[in-house]
């Protein structure tokens, strides 16, 4: 898929493990972990709004185009 | 020990019954078939039928064994459809498909009951074909809901990679 997520890069960032962030933002470590290895077909805005909460960043830091 | 009786189980064991009577009738239509050609004056006085009316009656058998493969195919299908009840995922894309043939199958024979009324009306052999607009409507549900059925397996599969 052309659209990356980047979730695995601000997690070592911010020195936090996927299980943590699951508890943080209340999604379920299956889900966050179809995310974060781009298994993932669609994401919600509240799962957008959660994980940058959590993490202290912008949609933009999270998900990029890649142009195919 | 569970009380409830077990309904989809109830209805596999109908529609396996179905299916065996429908292929029992194709054979049974078969052989009267065969016997209005072999032993045309002993089905005449058996059935207690006039030789004018073997024609019709030799039309109607064909539009009956025409629907025994119809039949056989709603009933497979459905039963194909329970089973995935049963297996717990019936919200499948074959299941869309299932209903569709369902469908056709069921409009086809709605066209033959059609064909059973005018070698009624066009010869001497009278039998009523069971006209009801109640089929036709069946026809038209099974078609919106196999479309609904497509969509909603669609939806669901969308929903299953969001997070």
């Amino acid at each position: 898929m052309a659209i990356l997520v980047k979730l695995d890069d601000l997690l070592h960032a911010r020195r936090m493990t996927l299980s943590q962030l699951a508890e943080q933002v209340d999604i379920t470590l299956a889900n966050l972990s179809i995310l974060k290895t781009g298994k993932a077909k669609a994401i919600r805005f509240s799962t957008l709004e959660a994980i940058c909460q959590a993490l202290d960043c912008q949609p933009g830091d999270l998900l990029a185009h890649e142009k195919e | 020990m569970n009380p409830r009786p077990d309904i989809l189980s109830t209805t596999r064991l109908v529609l396996r019954g179905l299916t065996g009577l429908n292929i029992l009738l194709g054979a049974g239509i078969a052989v009267l078939l065969s016997t209005s050609f072999a032993a045309a004056p002993w089905l005449q006085k058996a059935l207690g039928a006039q030789p004018e009316q073997m024609t019709g009656m030799r039309l109607v058998m064909l539009v009956g064994l025409a629907g025994i493969p119809l039949a056989h195919r709603m009933l497979t299908r459905l039963s194909t459809m329970v089973e995935t009840v049963r297996d717990g995922d019936p919200f499948i894309p074959e299941n869309a498909a299932r209903l569709q043939d369902i469908a056709w199958a069921l409009l086809w024979i709605e066209v033959l009951k059609l064909a059973v009324g005018a070698v009624s009306a066009a010869t001497p052999f009278a039998i009523d074909p069971g006209f009801s607009l109640d089929g036709w409507l069946a026809v038209l549900l099974l078609f919106v809901l196999a479309r609904v059925f497509a969509l909603g397996t669609t939806l669901r599969a969308d929903l299953e990679g969001t997070v």
